[in-house]
């Protein structure tokens, strides 16, 4: 016999397309390079879904995209984007410049304005001046260039400490001197290392390990990437800019 | 909104080499609208012992003047100061008698207790609002930027560090991560004190 | 000869068992019965240069326009059935904008060129159960002119929707003259000036009527000002000083 008295009261499902997942990524601009970095920890809730998934990707020789929010419209994300550089390619037979990337993000992301890609943007390289850049994004496509940015769970955690080491912000410079515009690669990846292992230490959803993307201009040298531990170069042409990764522990506790 | 943000503010304390610093942001406002930029949080209890008191205004008024009247009961009967450690069990027994209607303040404390020896030891602990201990070894925050605080703070601290660096340390943990708070900021005051002095600064800062 | 073409030059997609399309073919002779029209390129920009056929004096000259901006740095001039080509420029403008809101940079002259050509083969084709869209080919043929990261160019495009880069192209009723007169006064170092001048002298030489700023116009795309119509003072300087 059917059931009719489940007909009686109209009940209500519910069905949330959306998880947050966790994870914290940060990108800075220097004169000629841009450092992107993430951490690689997955969570759902207080679970760890994964030790190793990346947030950060290499877009082409000259850009690295790092996203960070709902992990599988991320994925999704950077698949489609990667997908309109290829088409992009052959339609115009060169690879998409930095700036025309980010506008071509903010374009994606605004297409899906009632139904967003949960994610935040954050993509760094090289513009076609040879000078560093940084790109952020809101989830429905509000974009902006920077020197700096951090975003994800610990996004409230390092903006700040950014702010005052990238910005120098509440510091006076001494005497007959100025702060720096752009920092050396050096101090930038010791402020990326830093950052990561204060959030690591401050946050359960950041941490396992840490991955550093660092895009050079044409002609650059190596400059502050000589004697880091364990750098892979990653560079696909021989267009002139370069791109590493380095990897770093982070706590798993 | 949670009550705990109505009024804004936030507290840090530090540890340093024979010293500790406690430093507060100077904002009272009503949610959104700035109220007055000059609301001190951080009261003196002895001579080398403060408390700062992030939370609902009004309740900072009340603990104030309740831990006023009980840290007086205690000197008068046991004819000494209160030491730190002993003051942090008054204010955690103090707000757990308020388990199941609490007082809306997280209390910060910072000072320098009698050793055995005759020297000052560096002390700081920090509660929730029903009173649960956290006695840090390096630093405790409070307040609506207390995350920020956080990560200011893990990036800027290193251990022993001398009064003055201490100063600059907390100060800048303080004003960076005010900054970033639409809750806090309007200034801030810090303390640093040693075994000799307590130096009490008043910190410009963003007004906005 | 009309034998041969008898059975196969009405359908706009059936070749003809020798494998020609003779209604695109028919559509390449409609532009040599267009007024002439030169491109020239140099290192400095890219000139265009048409001739305005005032059929009548009581015709307002000015009314006539053959040469048309697609983007501040691309232009294109026409010679065949100009009505066609407003189909044509308004697909390459719509391309050029999206391409600078999508990518927020200029579109290249290759890329808006080979946008143009996609629409020219649209004939014939049906969306759906819809009617066909287009049922004829374009009758027209365009000169391209723009500047992007590879300097300046200049294309041509013809019904097919075939397209070549040319250093400097005739088309129209006068063409095959005006190409061989290019081909013998084109140099590779070319001054704008000097481009302006040679366009000038080769419209002249093939058109029928006395040569004057009533009756030719002449356009530019160069990296300082992008696009731009020589106004009639301008031309007119230009012709008394040829």
């Amino acid at each position: 016999m059917p059931d009719t008295t489940s007909l009686d009261h109209p009940a209500q499902r519910a069905f949330n397309p959306y998880t947050e997942n966790g994870g914290t990524i940060l990108a800075i601009a220097g004169a000629d390079f841009s450092v992107i970095a993430g951490d690689t920890r997955q969570s759902e809730g207080y679970s760890i879904q994964t030790r190793y998934a990346p947030k950060v990707f290499q877009l082409t020789d000259r850009a690295v995209l790092a996203v960070n929010g709902f992990a599988a419209d991320g994925n999704m994300f950077v698949k489609k984007v990667k997908q309109r550089l290829e088409w992009y390619r052959h339609a115009h037979s060169k690879d998409m410049p930095l700036r025309a990337i980010a506008r071509l993000i903010q374009t994606m992301l605004y297409g899906r304005r009632f139904f967003p890609y949960y994610v935040y943007n954050i993509l760094g390289g090289i513009e076609e001046d040879g000078t560093g850049a940084v790109y952020s994004f809101d989830p429905v496509g509000s974009y902006e260039r920077e020197a700096c940015r951090a975003a994800g769970a610990a996004q409230s955690l390092v903006q700040p400490f950014l702010d005052n080491q990238i910005y120098f912000k509440n510091q006076r410079p001494a005497h007959n001197t100025s702060h720096p515009v752009h920092l050396p690669l050096a101090t930038v990846l010791s402020i990326v290392i830093d950052s990561f292992t204060g959030a690591t230490e401050r946050h359960i959803e950041v941490g396992d390990g840490l991955e550093i993307y660092v895009v050079l201009a044409k002609g650059r040298g190596l400059h502050g990437l000589e004697g880091v531990r364990g750098v892979q170069e990653l560079t696909a042409t021989d267009d002139g800019e370069r791109v590493f990764v380095v990897r770093r522990e982070l706590k798993k506790d | 909104m949670s009550v705990m943000e109505y009024n804004g503010g936030s507290v840090i304390a530090m540890v340093g080499k024979d010293c500790v610093a406690i430093a507060s942001d100077l904002r009272l406002g009503n949610q959104a609208l700035g109220i007055t930029s000059n609301f001190q949080r951080v009261f003196p209890v002895t001579n080398r012992l403060y408390i700062g008191l992030p939370g609902l205004g009004t309740d900072v008024t009340t603990l104030r003047e309740r831990f006023r009247y009980r840290v007086n009961m205690y000197t008068i009967k046991e004819e000494r100061d209160i030491q730190p450690e002993t003051f942090a069990h008054l204010v955690s027994s103090t707000l757990y008698e308020h388990r199941f209607g609490p007082y809306f303040i997280e209390p910060v404390i910072a000072g320098l207790s009698k050793a055995p020896s005759g020297g000052f030891k560096p002390f700081i602990a920090a509660t929730d609002l029903i009173g649960c201990l956290n006695f840090a070894k390096d630093f405790v925050v409070a307040g609506t930027a207390s995350a920020k605080l956080f990560g200011v703070a893990e990036g800027l601290w290193e251990p022993d560090l001398e009064p003055e660096d201490l100063f600059e340390t907390i100060s800048q943990t303080l004003l960076n991560a005010v900054d970033r708070d639409a809750f806090s900021g309007w200034g801030a005051v810090v303390h640093v004190i040693t075994k000799d002095q307590v130096v009490t600064r008043t910190l410009k800062g963003r007004m906005d | 000869m009309f034998l041969t073409r008898s059975e196969y030059d009405r359908g706009v997609n059936t070749f003809s068992p020798e494998g020609r399309l003779f209604q695109v073919e028919y559509a390449i002779e409609a532009i040599k019965l267009g007024s002439t029209t030169v491109g020239v390129r140099t290192p400095e920009g890219v000139v265009l240069a048409v001739e305005k056929r005032v059929q009548s004096p009581l015709l307002e000259s000015s009314s006539i326009e053959k040469i048309m901006e697609i983007d501040r740095h691309l232009g294109c001039a026409m010679s065949g059935l100009t009505a066609d080509a407003r189909t044509m420029i308004d697909h390459a403008r719509v391309t050029a904008q999206n391409h600078a809101f999508t990518y927020d940079e200029p579109i290249k002259v290759e890329s808006v060129t080979q946008a143009v050509c996609d629409l020219a083969l649209r004939f014939g084709e049906s969306v759906h159960d819809e009617g066909a869209m287009m049922s004829r080919p374009f009758g027209v043929a365009l000169l391209i002119a723009g500047i992007d990261e590879l300097g300046p160019q200049l294309y041509h495009t013809d019904p097919s929707g075939t397209f070549m880069r040319y250093d400097a192209k005739a088309i129209g009723s006068g063409s095959e003259a005006a190409q061989s007169e290019l081909q013998s006064k084109w140099y590779k170092q070319m001054t704008l000036s000097a481009a302006q001048t040679l366009t000038l002298q080769v419209l002249k030489q093939v058109m029928e009527e006395k040569l004057d700023h009533h009756n030719v116009q002449l356009a530019q795309v160069t990296p300082q000002n992008g696009f731009e119509i020589l106004d009639e003072v301008n031309l007119k300087e230009i012709i008394d000083a040829m």
